[in-house]
């Protein structure tokens, strides 16, 4: 494993930046264990102040420093990104693999709740259980809530993958040599499945941050929490923007583009190892 | 660098970096002032040098433009303001076209603050209050050329009476017996119980029962479902033209505006007046900085100081810091009187004193706060009538802290340092002269007294845990959620966001919950929260008289915690004092001088009690550009309110001139 | 053809109903569990907006406004009388517009999400997907890995700060385009070409940003399937043939990669019925989302049932057609 890493890191330039965007995301959600000021307390530090050595994000109109604030958003926010993700992913995979291959009747009940999600509009329900959870929808709440909403685009993705998979020659030869369906599943498909795994992971990621975000902007979440979501509420309750503290909007965003360049140079570098055969047109080409 | 004293150029500059980066700083062309509005009107015609056409044959010149807050509405096309929940009430419906008997201003008013508008005087009792008469003007006409009569009101009180589901339902079949026209010009009410605040549902107070036109309604076999499309007019405009989709209400003055009650006070400048829909707060900031937008009903404050800096012409309520408007309200903790904790007046006073009120006007107004340390709002002609005279009582005021000492909680310089605090950041903006602190920001407050407040929490039998928290004499940790808005209004949560951490360094287990309007006002009625950020104390402003929200106050009006309080007792405090005194409110007549030596008892015993902690006014950020028109109401000239979804807002009209 | 009818048809569309009854049951429940009330809005909409209501009065009001809107009955038999109507076709009047028919605010609002989100998303995808694909397929283009890099810099920032953005650089900074709305003040909605011209020209920006922010996802998308694709046997023996690259790009890669991107974009079209909030809000453009937004914090049942159902038998629809279709794009699954 360790090999690998390495010569990834020696070969693949995507792979060295990608490891150095998430290296320094982790290490600014990191800082969160050490901040010197409690994210809920405000008037720590002077206000307005723009990035400088001292204060490097600068200090926003609620006179806390951004780096630290930042530091919890990007924490909270990727615990949310996270625990969605691997909710979703798990569902998804399950579902998808099982219908594509099992087909009938299983089929037809899997993508009948499938479905059932798919079709439901899940800002309005989102926002209507924030209503009957009456302000518990904590973070976690919400990553689990999301994770439920999340998959099944994914999983039908993945049923269609696994569809067309199926009726190539080495599912055939694996089916008469007499492979088990799980493990032909899990050895033959899942290959091919993982990359759209991959790339829907960091959609998915996306889609839960930005939920979380347009609630926040909204005013639906926790917004004593620090999210990337809730930095922007708060920057638009002073209006940061036409009142010139530019870096008040300008720390989230930062932070997500190293996050998710991050995460999709990496993604990119690792779906095309797990891929041999992409890696070996790639040196000959 | 000082940063608020950035010219427009530079904040052009800035906005431009925060937006565009280097990339398009290359293109960065200095932006004229004014004439570079975007086009609004899209394609719009220069007709006139310098003029516009801001819609088809209407110009730019001649028109004053408006926020409308309500923001989008949906369905564009319902003006039956008598309907609940109707979304158009303030596209200028209620401002310029509907009229009511009476008007209370707010601040001082255009000619005193009573208003008889549709009324030629005031409202007539009888001895005993059991009947209202009610004299109306002669020669007010109807938009469509019919006469307004007794009639139209008579008819406006039945058919609402008779119809379930219409506002005013309730109160006309609890209060009127009858309706009698004995002439054209007269109606008698005879009432069911004495009532000497009858009035007040005929009295504009940013709304109030506007008159329906009878004989419009009259045609239709479904008031309810009526959508009163085209609105028929009793104010100086009618409807030109609106935006299906609710974004837009244009509205013409009429030709015979000479015929409406507003013509006593001259002819309304504004040829077009049109209200819109804003959108978010940046964008009110850029539409006003590009002429795009005269009257801005409420921004936050950044928005408010990057308009004082940037744009010249742009004026709020004072003529600097804290610009804002106070609006008749009073942002409290509301405590709910029944949990436990809570139900102590030690407790109450404890958190009281815990509350630093510089940090919670620096954190929610950055300063621009008007503080009230009483139960009344410190708005209007309250300051003459409350403020200035209870001054003596609230410096001599004690608090017993239980190991027999006793102690004067008054502050009577939080406005000053407020002041000097706010002065850090925006220099000479702020006053330094005491009577334009006291004008600007208030009085005093009560003291942040920690150490006062531990031996409150210590007299009630609370004690500090292993933690520091407090705990109360059951055992319990004291826990407050303290409920606050969400972003409909920044203020609120910013300012209840203070008073958390505010009562967190004091060791009490507090959190912020911050909901939407819907829920809070739901869970608040209830009574299902420790306490809420929000107001339940509101005045006519103007007028001395509290009854406005005394009434349901009275212990009759009472509800548990899990039944819906009825009216604003949301905090479920009972008082056989208070009773009493707001009995004796409802016997006296409304201008009876008496009724100011009753709201002083009443702030005594409220003080005393501390039912609810009052924080400051709501201050509303109107901002009107004096581009295009001058002469909008300001703290100099207060002849009415400039929040421009209030009614009363209708005086505007006739007191602006377009610029020279 | 009758086993085709029996063994896929029947069951798809029995699952089609299913899905409909299970969606609509749901949306019908979960507002019902809120316990935000749509007359307790009304009256304490009524109590702050600032005029003197008596108690008693608002004792009336609860009641009159219950019977009014319907609710007086139990959730049964609520539930029962929505299927009654929905089935003659009513939906009912909004609770929170009252009496304006929910059919009514749908009809106003949908033609202009619908005449912005559909061209927003079709050319997101087509963007998406053509750039994805030359993506996957010539990796070491310098210029397309640039692209790469860029197209998925600007998904991560929030959609609200990037409207904002543009609105303020492109119709304030450098006022070119329209500073709000879908239309200016005073223009009646008409089939003419000025009309036509204006509204486009309003459209640009909203169009424009939902366009920047929806590409990246299906360029994603489309270069791993791209990627995944190239290693194919038959691909690599089109290169083998010496078949000019464009061709194999456009008859042998793109058309079997689509498969997964054209189910995308179906659940996608079927999402658009609820709006886009936040763009609406930022552009002042009318459409769904606003109505959406209203229907949901002032809990309006009634139109709250409107869209989702509305959204439901689209999305619904959209996936059965794919189900139908599928054997046409890949012959592959025909056989079965």
């Amino acid at each position: 494993m360790l090999a690998v890493f390495r010569d990834l890191l020696r070969y693949d330039g995507r792979f060295r930046v990608a490891s150095l965007f998430l290296m320094l995301t982790l290490l600014l959600a990191a800082l969160a264990w050490f901040s010197p000021y409690p994210p809920t307390r405000t008037f720590m530090t002077p206000q307005d102040l723009p990035p400088s050595l001292e204060h490097p994000f600068g200090t926003n109109s609620r006179g806390q420093d951004l780096l630290w604030w930042m530091a919890f958003a990007v924490r909270n926010s990727l615990i949310l990104g996270v625990i969605t993700a691997v909710v979703s992913r798990l569902i998804a995979i399950f579902v998808g693999l099982v219908s594509g291959y099992r087909g009938g009747f299983i089929d037809r009940a899997l993508m009948s709740a499938n479905d059932s999600f798919v079709v439901l509009p899940v800002l309005p329900i989102l926002v209507l259980l924030s209503f009957l959870l009456q302000g518990q929808l904590s973070l976690v709440t919400l990553a689990l809530l999301l994770g439920l909403f999340g998959w099944p685009w994914d999983a039908r993705l993945i049923r269609a993958q696994v569809l067309s998979l199926k009726e190539r020659a080495f599912t055939r030869t694996a089916v008469y040599s007499g492979t088990p369906p799980l493990l032909l599943t899990l050895r033959e498909h899942l290959p091919f499945v993982l990359p759209v795994v991959f790339a829907t992971t960091i959609n998915n990621m996306l889609w839960s941050i930005g939920m979380e975000v347009t609630l926040s902007v909204l005013g639906l979440s926790d917004v004593t929490v620090p999210t990337i979501g809730t930095t922007i509420f708060w920057a638009n309750q002073h209006q940061a923007l036409v009142a010139g503290v530019w870096w008040w909007l300008a720390a989230p965003i930062l932070v997500a583009v190293v996050l998710f360049l991050g995460l999709y140079l990496l993604f990119s570098s690792v779906n095309e190892f797990i891929d041999p055969r992409t890696r070996l047109r790639r040196i000959g080409a | 660098m000082n940063r608020y004293t950035l010219s427009r150029r530079e904040f052009l500059a800035q906005l431009g970096l925060v937006t565009a980066g280097a990339m398009l700083t290359a293109c960065a062309g200095p932006a004229a002032p004014g004439g570079a509005a975007p086009a609004a009107g899209g394609g719009a015609a220069v007709s006139v040098a310098g003029d516009r056409e801001i819609a088809p044959g209407v110009l730019r010149s001649e028109t004053l433009i408006l926020e409308n807050p309500t923001g989008r509405v949906v369905p564009a096309d319902d003006f039956n303001r008598w309907r609940p929940g109707i979304q158009s009430a303030s596209t200028g419906l209620q401002q310029l076209a509907l009229d009511a008997l009476w008007y209370i201003d707010p601040d001082a008013g255009i000619d005193g603050v009573w208003d008889n508008s549709l009324a030629a005087e005031k409202p007539i009792y009888n001895e005993d209050f059991t009947q209202m008469t009610v004299k109306l003007r002669e020669g007010i006409y109807w938009s469509d050329g019919v006469e307004f009569t007794a009639e139209d009101v008579a008819y406006t009180v039945e058919t609402l009476k008779a119809t379930p589901g219409m506002n005013y339902n309730g109160q006309f079949n609890k209060y009127v017996a009858s309706v009698e026209i004995p002439d054209k010009y007269t109606v008698v009410f005879n009432l069911t119980e004495p009532n000497s605040r009858f009035h007040g549902l005929f009295t504009v107070r940013w709304s109030a029962c506007f008159i329906m036109p009878k004989h419009v309604f009259e045609k239709q076999s479904d008031i309810v479902a009526y959508t009163f499309n085209p609105p028929v007019s009793l104010g100086p405009y009618v409807l030109k033209d609106y935006d299906p989709q609710g974004d837009w209400y244009l509205w013409e003055r009429r030709e015979d505006w000479q015929r409406t009650t507003l013509a006593r006070f001259g002819m309304p400048a504004p040829k077009y007046a049109m209200y819109i829909n804003a959108g978010p707060s940046d964008k009110k900031v850029m539409a006003q900085t590009s002429g795009e937008l005269d009257v801005i009903h409420d921004i936050a404050p950044e928005g408010m100081i990057t308009l004082a800096r940037t744009n010249p012409t742009s004026k709020g309520w004072f003529k600097s810091f804290p610009w804002a408007h106070p609006d008749p309200t009073l942002p409290s903790v509301i405590y709910n009187n029944e949990k436990p904790g809570l139900d102590n007046r030690d407790i109450r006073w404890a958190l009281t004193l815990a509350i630093d009120i510089v940090r919670v006007a620096m954190a929610s107004y950055r300063g621009a706060a008007t503080i009230s340390a009483i139960h009344v709002p410190p708005t209007g002609l309250y300051p003459g009538y409350y403020f200035e005279p209870m001054q003596d009582w609230l410096n001599n005021f004690t608090l017993d802290l239980g190991n027999g000492e006793q102690y004067k909680p008054y502050d009577p310089d939080a406005a000053q340092r407020i002041a000097e605090e706010a002065r850090k950041s925006l220099g000479d903006m702020v006053p330094t002269d005491l009577a334009e602190i006291r004008k600007a920001i208030g009085y005093g407050w009560w003291k942040h007294d920690l150490e006062a407040a531990e031996k409150l929490m210590l007299k009630a039998g609370c004690t500090r845990n292993a933690a520091g928290k407090w705990v109360l004499p059951n055992g319990e940790v004291f826990k407050i959620a303290l409920m606050a808005e969400g972003d409909t209004r920044p203020v609120m949560n910013r300012g209840a966001a203070m008073i958390v951490e505010n009562w967190s360094e004091f060791g009490v287990d507090a959190s912020l919950d911050v909901r939407d309007n819907a829920t809070r006002a739901r869970l608040t009625l209830l009574g299902e929260m420790d306490a809420e950020f929000g107001w339940t104390v509101e005045t006519w402003g103007g007028h001395p008289d509290l009854f406005f929200f005394l009434e349901s106050w009275h212990s009759s009006f009472y509800r548990p915690t899990g039944e819906n309080a009825v009216g604003r007792n949301r905090m479920r405090w009972r008082h056989p004092e208070l009773d009493r005194i707001i009995e004796a409110i409802q016997r006296l007549d409304f201008d009876d001088p008496k009724g100011i030596e009753l709201g002083q008892e009443f702030i005594k015993l409220a003080v005393n009690e501390m039912p609810i902690t009052p924080i400051m006014s709501y201050n509303v950020f109107s901002v009107c550009d004096e581009r295009y028109w001058e002469g909008f109401p300001t703290a100099e000239n207060p002849y009415t309110n400039p929040v421009a979804n209030w009614a009363n807002t209708k005086y505007m009209y006739v007191k602006i001139k377009p610029k020279a | 053809m009758r086993k085709f009818v029996l063994n896929y048809l029947v069951p798809r569309i029995a699952q089609y109903i299913l899905v409909i009854f299970l969606g609509v049951t749901l949306t019908f429940i979960i507002p019902r569990l809120s316990p935000n009330d749509p007359v307790e809005r009304q009256v304490s909409q009524l109590m702050m907006s600032g005029s003197h209501v008596s108690p008693e009065a608002i004792i009336a009001m609860r009641e009159a406004l219950t019977e009014m809107y319907g609710l007086s009955g139990s959730v049964w038999e609520q539930y029962l009388a929505f299927w009654g109507r929905l089935l003659r076709g009513d939906l009912g009047p909004s609770l929170s517009s009252f009496p304006t028919p929910v059919i009514q605010l749908l009809a106003t609002a949908m033609p202009w999400t619908f005449g912005l989100l559909i061209p927003a998303i079709l050319i997101s995808w087509i963007v998406g997907n053509v750039l994805g694909a030359i993506a996957g397929y010539y990796e070491n283009n310098r210029a397309i890995q640039i692209v790469d890099i860029l197209s998925q810099a600007i998904r991560p920032i929030p959609y609200y700060i990037v409207a904002l953005v543009m609105l303020a650089v492109f119709a304030y900074w450098i006022p070119i385009f329209p500073f709000s709305g879908a239309y200016p003040p005073g223009t009646r909605v008409e089939f003419s070409w000025s009309f036509a011209w204006t509204v486009l020209r309003h459209s640009i920006l909203p169009l424009l940003s939902l366009i920047l922010l929806g590409v990246g996802g299906w360029f994603v998308g489309m270069k791993s399937l791209t990627s995944n694709i190239i290693s194919e046997d038959y691909v690599v023996y089109a290169e083998v043939t010496g078949l000019p690259k464009k061709r194999i790009l456009s008859q042998y890669i793109i058309p079997n990669a689509m498969l997964p991107q054209i189910t995308g974009l179906a659940l996608q079209l079927g999402l658009i019925f609820s709006g886009a909030l936040i763009m609406e809000v930022v552009f002042g453009y009318p459409g769904m989302g606003t109505l959406t937004f209203q229907a949901v914090m002032a809990n309006d049942y009634t139109l709250i049932m409107g869209i989702t159902l509305l959204s439901i038998i689209g999305v619904a629809t959209a996936v059965l057609i794919l189900d139908l279709i599928y054997p046409l794009f890949d012959p592959r699954v025909r056989h079965q």
